[in-house]
């Protein structure tokens, strides 16, 4: 696939505008706004790539549906990129993946009460009751089944260090659904320090604790853009036999070496940025069909091992 | 006579181990113009400060009304209407006229400012002082002698009772200074204590009542003016007998070494030519603003300007600084402080910026910096406490034979030199005099451009009178004299200026 | 009482070194902080860990040092890197299939980087000093494109160095001589040339003469345009040699990389004692800065003594401290 267009976003805004001509001849009957943050970390990359690709998929199987994606570098960028597709592209639909909860809920809201279809992705409203379809993935899930795999795969006394995300409630979810799972079983977790789901603050982070602890049996980087960083610092300090590691996410080179057995990545926890595509699909569903699509879906998240490893593979995701 | 309204007894003042002033002690009284006179450094200006409460005395005291007082800080010696005026403008640039008059005593209305009423009274000020600035005007946008007499209406608008001038007129041309005389005058009659300094004798001769003359930081005269001649402050200045303050002229060569033809600066000048002989010194008279400094800048290459310019016949690259330095031409501007030196920087590194190419192959050679400013130091008489001082520490006269220093170390063959005197005293000018005429018979060329009538006299070959950007005649000889340039530079004709 | 002549210069001396040599007491201070906390501190891998990953920065902040003591600002620096990054690691898997893996590839990728950097940073130069655009709004606008057109590069994902190169070009950042890593060599090699540079050769000269008073440059036949310009491209040919020494260490970059290097390259910068608004650098300074920048990371990281959230408030008051310290006191009399 070819992918690296220019312009993605205008072009899709363009070929609305001529669809949006045609519309009469072809029974544009309904137009669905996506708003999404842009593109600036891996998780969102692939977010941005499964978006595009569900929108192209579902204009296929419908053509009396039509799109127009947004993508907002803030969230500022995103309530006004709201407002253009309520006030101009008259949306029926919105799938909106909020930036940060706080800033979106009220112009979500305004649109709700226009009585516009409105479907959350990942991140919840401050108020409830405002979407009429919550989609998500599960946040405490993932850091519990992490959790579980540690305690089941580690004895009482041994020694694991944790590498955080961004300072956020996401993570504070996560961290701590994590550590409950592993309560009472002994394992001891000697650090947690941010690495900010950023490669090279996790590997100055993991420098920094390979410096520190002499004996660490296992890493949870949380983060496959985390587990990268950290495994670079594990090879430099040659201590790749001591420990071994469980990022998060699925990302596809990652998933591809648990596939082939990497010792060192025995497992991997999802949080698939497929979700927006779950999204998607039902809101265009409810749309053209009576099928009854509202409601709160959580996706869960699930244990990527070597044996099911090939079904988590998207080799045209950048992610 | 009325009881002083302004004394300081007995002052002295050190800084660290340096003591700069001597058991200062003199009066200001109401209705007087008081003539603060000394060379360079020999204290007038840390006698004013103490006045104006920006420094406070080692020892002794200041009285107002007769009573001791204790300055704590300018703001004090203003509220108790003592107002300095420094050669270094308080104004802010991106102010207008009347905001900078009203700066920090703003007339309101309610919560807003009164912008009508500040700018009447600006207005008001501005126009005892003839001065036809818009009060509307950016301080930036006007020039440097509207610049002098906004301070001064700032200081009338705070109902100044003695008033400190330190040099207001350095920057005016006569006109500009004869009405600020006029109204140092009417601000005398209207019972205003004014303490005043300049380098120009002629204006203390005229303008002060009473002259106290300070040398090395002791007060070495003190008495009325009346009767006393410039020559007789002069020498009590210097301390030494002043002989004639112009060495005889020398005489120029027949070979020409730089010759302009229809030099135009957009705006400024318009097809100007003249050329320059081996061993001249040639004189630029004309107003403030009739374009000399401009066309000068045009020939160096500092500013954009048509025409041809050449070197020995060789035609000058255009718009280039480095390559009228590299064949030989040089340019000292008038502005020593904001274009010629690194204030806060030594004067090491000020003295060699020009010429460091030939101090420095891939590395910049520190000895010959060393051995270059200690040349410097000695043939220019430099006068720096420490050589590792900032430039921007050194007084004017200092600072001026710095930046001479820092022009002649590239080696100059023409040497262009915009207001060689500036701010500076009778014993420093009569040492940059004596270097001009050394240059020219040493062969060198040199161009003077002067807004002081007796220094284009005194020190010229020949003189060019500028008048609206254009040359508007030439003098040699007997020609030369202030009555001729007067008339040439008011735009009237050559012919009948001689004729005259 | 006869000695006053000779001590007072002295000791006049004494006191403006105390202030030049503030941000080396810091750092000072720092280490003993360090090794007193965690005594990993000082063994060689933690000593060699900060050392080459503060190379980066470092060898960004020298080249910003040159810009910043000329009266200029690079805010563009951070995101160039990642653009750089991404440019040569696409190169270099796109070199392959023509030149084979091996070490030309790699070569030809730091031939790329180099030149990129110095075009990146020439073009930054040119709309500063011949356009006449503040420097401000031109590295604001170009850090904007760099890091854009590094996320379209890379798709929103990362870009990836191919496996077989990435084996062939990690030496680069993992490996040294006499048990120094590269990263670090070439960082005091920077370092040093960088100094010599700013202090005893024209450039570093009249870098400080335009930073101090750009009129006063002019008057004095300096070509103003092409120093400004030569500062900007040297910091650009900078960036690339950060980026030849990054890319070799995670094989990737992203729209991610990079992110407020600028920033951190500025502070360490200030915080050595260069002049924010020109006129005055320090190299060396410069360096001390960096390693300040680094060492609170690392010894916040090795002492866990105060929340994770409180480590940027550590670090803004050191940074602070850091300056208020070389300030020199206004003379009282």
């Amino acid at each position: 696939m070819k992918r690296r267009e220019f312009l993605t976003t205008a072009a899709v805004a363009g070929a609305v505008g001529t669809v949006a001509k045609t519309a009469s001849a072809q029974e544009v009957t309904h137009r669905i706004g996506v708003a999404i943050p842009s593109a600036t970390h891996g998780f969102m990359g692939g977010l941005n790539f499964h978006a595009q690709d569900t929108i192209n998929r579902v204009k296929e199987t419908y053509p009396q549906l039509d799109f127009v994606l947004a993508t907002a570098g803030d969230a500022s960028k995103m309530v006004n990129d709201i407002e253009d597709m309520v006030a101009t592209r008259d949306i029926d639909a919105l799938v909106v993946l909020p930036f940060e909860s706080e800033p979106l809920t009220s112009p979500v809201q305004a649109v709700a009460e226009q009585g516009i279809w409105v479907t959350v992705v990942d991140r919840g409203l401050s108020v409830p009751g405002i979407e009429d379809l919550y989609v998500a993935g599960d946040n405490p899930g993932f850091g519990r089944v992490a959790g579980e795999y540690f305690r089941e795969n580690l004895t009482s006394g041994q020694k694991i260090v944790v590498l955080r995300g961004i300072p956020t409630t996401l993570d504070n979810e996560r961290v701590d659904a994590f550590t409950a799972a592993l309560d009472g079983s002994g394992v001891e977790i000697l650090d947690m320090q941010h690495g900010n789901w950023n490669r090279d603050d996790a590997f100055n982070v993991m420098q920094d604790f390979l410096s520190k602890y002499s004996e660490i049996d296992a890493v949870w980087a949380a983060d496959d853009d985390m587990a990268i960083g950290v495994m670079e610092a594990i090879a430099q300090a040659g201590r790749t036999e001591e420990m071994w590691i469980v990022g998060g996410a699925g990302m596809k080179e990652i998933i591809g070496r648990i596939r082939d057995g990497d010792p060192q990545l025995p497992v991997n926890v999802t949080y698939p940025p497929a979700q927006i595509s779950s999204a998607i699909e039902m809101t265009a569903l409810g749309l053209v069909s009576a099928t009854p699509v509202s409601g709160r879906f959580i996706i869960g998240s699930q244990l990527v091992t070597p044996e099911n490893a090939a079904d988590f593979y998207f080799p045209d995701s950048p992610f | 006579m009325t009881s002083p309204v302004l004394e300081i007894q007995n002052v002295s003042r050190s800084f660290g181990p340096v003591q700069v002033l001597h058991n200062i002690d003199f009066a200001l009284h109401a209705g007087q113009v008081h003539a603060l006179i000394g060379e360079n450094g020999a204290g007038k200006s840390t006698t004013m400060k103490i006045l104006a409460g920006y420094l406070q005395p080692s020892a002794g005291q200041v009285l107002l009304d007769g009573m001791p007082v204790h300055f704590a800080s300018s703001q004090v010696a203003e509220d108790a209407g003592v107002i300095m005026i420094h050669q270094e403008f308080n104004l802010a640039q991106q102010l207008s006229v009347a905001e900078n008059i009203f700066l920090g005593r703003e007339i309101k209305r309610g919560l807003l400012l009164d912008h009508t009423a500040m700018h009447d009274q600006s207005k008001a000020l501005l126009e005892r002082l003839n001065c036809p600035v818009d009060p509307r005007a950016k301080i930036s946008e006007i020039s440097v002698p509207n610049r002098q007499m906004v301070e001064i209406a700032k200081a009338l608008g705070r109902k100044a009772r003695v008033l400190i001038m330190d040099e207001p007129t350095a920057v005016l041309t006569s006109r500009e200074t004869d009405i600020l005389l006029e109204q140092i005058d009417r601000l005398r009659e209207q019972g205003t204590a004014i303490l005043y300094t300049s380098h120009k004798l002629d204006e203390i001769a005229h303008i002060a009542d009473y002259v106290t003359v300070l040398r090395d930081g002791h007060q070495v005269f003190a008495d009325i003016a009346d009767g006393l001649s410039e020559d007789q402050m002069a020498e009590t200045m210097v301390g030494r007998e002043l002989s004639n303050l112009f060495p005889p002229l020398q005489t120029p060569q027949d070979e020409t070494v730089l010759s302009v033809d229809n030099l135009s600066v957009d705006g400024w000048v318009e097809n100007v030519s003249f050329t320059l002989k081996k061993g001249e010194v040639l004189g630029i008279a004309g107003l403030v603003g009739s374009g000399r400094t401009e066309m000068m800048e045009g020939v160096v290459g500092l500013r954009a300007a048509t025409g041809r310019v050449a070197i020995n016949n060789n035609p000058l690259k255009s718009n280039s600084v480095l390559a009228a330095r590299q064949a030989g031409m040089v340019y000292l501007t008038e502005d020593r402080k904001e274009k010629g030196l690194l204030l806060q920087k030594n004067l090491r590194e000020n003295l060699t910026l020009l010429a460091l190419d030939k101090l420095s192959g891939v590395f910049i050679n520190r000895l010959g910096e060393e051995q270059a400013l200690d040349n410097a130091i000695a043939e220019f008489d430099i006068r720096a406490g420490d050589r590792e001082m900032n430039a921007g520490n050194l007084s004017g006269g200092n600072q001026q034979k710095l930046l001479l220093a820092k022009t002649m170390l590239a080696e100059p063959d023409i040497v262009i030199i915009d207001e060689p005197t500036r701010g500076i005293d009778i014993g420093t000018k009569q040492q940059i005099y004596e270097f001009i005429n050394q240059l020219a018979a040493s062969g060198k060329s040199v161009i003077v451009i002067s807004s002081e009538m007796s220094e284009v006299i005194g020190l010229s070959n020949r003189v060019i009178v500028m008048a609206s950007g254009r040359v508007a005649g030439e003098l040699t000889g007997k020609d030369i004299n202030e009555g001729t340039i007067v008339r040439l530079a008011m735009g009237m004709t050559q012919n009948k200026a001689t004729a005259a | 009482m006869t000695d006053i002549t000779t001590s007072a210069p002295q000791a006049q001396k004494r006191k403006l070194n105390f202030h030049l040599l503030g941000p080396l007491f810091a750092l000072i201070a720092l280490i003993i902080l360090g090794a007193c906390l965690n005594s990993n501190f000082l063994s060689y891998g933690n000593v060699t860990n900060v050392l080459a990953r503060s190379a980066f920065i470092g060898i960004i902040a020298v080249g910003m040092t040159f810009v910043i003591t000329s009266g200029g600002i690079d805010l563009s620096v951070g995101s160039m890197a990642a653009f750089i990054a991404g440019v040569m690691i696409l190169s270099m898997n796109s070199l392959i299939p023509i030149m084979g893996v091996g070490v030309p590839v790699i070569i030809m990728g730091m031939l790329i980087a180099a030149i990129s950097g110095f075009a990146a940073g020439w073009l930054n130069g040119f709309l500063i000093a011949k356009v006449r655009i503040e420097a401000f709004i031109v590295t604001l606008g170009t850090m904007g494109i760099y890091r854009s057109l590094v996320t379209w590069l890379a798709d929103g994902g990362t870009l990836s160095l191919s496996f077989d190169l990435r084996g062939i070009y990690r030496p680069v950042y993992y490996d040294g001589i006499f048990g120094i890593s590269w990263p670090i060599i070439v960082f005091a090699a920077v370092a040093i040339i960088g100094e010599i540079t700013m202090r005893h050769t024209r450039f570093g000269r009249h870098c400080s003469a335009i930073g101090a008073n750009q009129q006063v440059a002019v008057y004095s036949a300096i070509k103003v345009n092409r120093v400004r310009i030569a500062t900007y491209a040297l910091l650009g040919v900078l960036v690339g040699l950060a980026t030849i020494m990054y890319v070799p260490r995670l094989g990737s970059a992203s729209g991610s990389t990079g992110v407020l290097w600028e920033l951190e390259a500025i502070a360490a910068v200030i915080i050595g004692g260069t002049a924010l608004k020109g006129g005055t650098g320090r190299v060396w300074g410069t360096v001390i800065g960096v390693l300040i920048l680094s060492l609170i990371d690392n010894i916040l990281n090795l002492a866990s003594i105060v929340s994770p959230y409180l480590n940027g408030t550590i670090q803004g008051v050191i940074v602070i401290l850091a300056v208020v310290l070389q300030r020199e006191k206004k003379t009282a009399d």
